[in-house]
């Protein structure tokens, strides 16, 4: 049976745009939630979010960023960055195995907004002829797939909040069922212009910005929670099969094992406890595992009033008396909310323990919902012994429920 | 700085393109630049200049010279010159 190897992760984050950063802010307990300067926010009245200091100069050459959209921009470098840890090399791989399933949920959202700016805002109808390109929802991904010459299968999902979990599940069904030997797969988000904010805001889940402490806005589990934070980035994984990967020596980082998808079908942005519940433990089945076998959890955990109650309701559902025991976090209080790159960013995180047994904590947690009860880890990373299996929750508006499972190699 | 050396830097920096085989009455097609990356160019030959170059005109611009005799003419019309 072909099994799926994890052989490189890349990061772009704003807690670091590397995998070591990354995992040292998580380490440390740090948020890059922060307010959020004027010429972002403009009139939208959100706050804080957590944005990257972004020089893509730094990343590109020459005119290369001119035709790329922000959001491409992250892809193409979280996914130079996995395919650097991973060592596959391209110029022996049969490029025509290796594939790229990428998530995001706004696509090139930078270049519409400008482009309607223009049009709406100057009355000027002429627009920058690579408009459409740019912000197509599949160009972070074909970007990914033309800079590396990847001819394999290639698949964009969005699906809000849950893309780029399901672009991960997906490829390892892709490899698992021998359409490909190799996926690059994650998924990316750059959402953080004034149009796209104000249409955050009048939803009224965004978490004003903390009276004393503008990085402590984010509270998942907490009392005092009051809505989530957005954020931008990305994160690609390497997934390989096990034994080819093993063949050429590649670094197996952890083993995708279970991957749950399941609808809500009741409402679009309301959570629904039963739909999560049959994704996990779809997750779990397919992952011959036990639920007692899980060793943390990463949660969805948006720190919105309902979503946070709903996703530990539905945890005491599957694990019965071992939630009482499995470590659960949410690492958006400190990255932000990634949306469509949130499931990519958070498999990162939710690997992290299989290193040294480090779990990363759920910032800014100081008073417990009861509501919420499950085993947290408030505030600061704790150490144990490193655990057999993860979890890592994406539960998306629309109702979709994605959950994967990663085993230690 | 004339105006074709001001293109020309423009070309290098924003295209680039290689500045010892920048060859002024080469095809556009010869340095590397393809008819979509010429008209976001455009975009910044606009901003650099202050002029307009309408579609109409890009049909005529083969090469960085054309292009030179193009905004040195506008610039005229305009006064700028």
């Amino acid at each position: 049976m072909r099994r799926v190897a994890v052989t490189g992760i890349g990061v772009v984050s704003a807690l670091g745009n590397n995998l070591e950063e990354f995992r040292g802010a998580l380490a440390a307990g740090r948020t890059a939630i922060r307010r959020l300067p004027e010429d972002v926010t403009r009139g939208s009245g959100v706050q804080v979010g957590a944005l990257i200091d972004w020089d893509p100069a730094a990343h590109f050459k020459g005119n290369e960023a001119g035709s790329l959209d922000r959001v491409a921009q992250f892809a193409l470098a979280a996914a130079g960055q996995a395919l650097a840890a991973s060592g596959l090399d391209l110029e022996k791989a049969d490029r025509n195995r290796v594939g790229v399933y990428w998530g995001t949920g706004m696509g090139g959202a930078n270049t519409l907004e400008t482009a309607y700016s223009t049009v709406y805002g100057k009355n000027d109808f002429r627009l920058r002829p690579l408009t459409v390109v740019m912000a197509m929802n599949n160009a972070a991904g074909s970007n990914v797939a033309v800079k590396w010459g990847l001819r394999g299968p290639f698949a964009n999902f969005s699906t809000a909040c849950s893309s780029s979990a399901m672009a991960i599940g997906e490829a390892a069904q892709a490899i698992r069922g021998g359409r490909a030997d190799a996926v690059i797969a994650g998924g990316a988000e750059a959402l953080l212009t004034p149009g796209m904010l104000a249409g955050w805001q009048a939803l009224r889940t965004l978490a004003p910005a903390d009276a004393t402490d503008p990085a402590a806005s984010c509270k998942p589990f907490d009392k005092r929670r009051g809505g989530l934070v957005l954020g931008e980035g990305a994160a690609a994984l390497v997934l390989e099969e096990e034994s080819i990967a093993r063949a050429r020596g590649a670094p197996i980082l952890a083993i995708i094992t279970g991957y749950g998808n399941s609808c809500d079908a009741v409402h679009m942005s309301k959570p629904d406890r039963d739909g999560q519940v049959r994704a996990m433990t779809q997750a779990l089945a397919e992952s011959g595992l036990a639920p007692a076998d899980i060793g943390y959890i990463n949660a969805h955990g948006t720190a919105t009033i309902v979503g946070d109650v709903v996703e530990c309701e539905a945890i005491r559902a599957v694990f019965g008396d071992a939630a009482g025991r499995i470590p659960v976090s949410s690492t958006k209080s400190m990255h932000g909310h990634l949306l469509g790159g949130a499931g990519a960013l958070e498999m990162a995180a939710a690997l992290m323990p299989f290193d040294e047994g480090l779990l990363p904590p759920t910032a800014n947690l100081a008073e417990i919902d009861p509501a919420c009860a499950v085993r947290h880890v408030p505030q600061k990373a704790e150490r144990g012994a490193i655990p057999r299996a993860v979890m890592s929750n994406s539960f998306a508006f629309g109702g979709s429920n994605i959950v994967l499972i990663a085993q230690k190699a | 700085m004339d105006t074709l050396a001001r293109i020309k830097d423009l070309a290098i920096k924003e295209l680039a393109l290689d500045p010892a085989k920048m060859d002024s009455n080469a095809p556009l097609a010869d340095l590397g630049i393809d008819s979509l990356t010429f008209i976001e160019f455009m975009f910044k030959i606009e901003d650099e200049f202050g002029v307009k170059v309408s579609d109409e005109d890009l049909r005529g611009i083969k090469c960085l010279a054309d292009l030179e005799r193009h905004v040195a003419a506008s610039l005229q019309a305009a006064g700028k010159a």
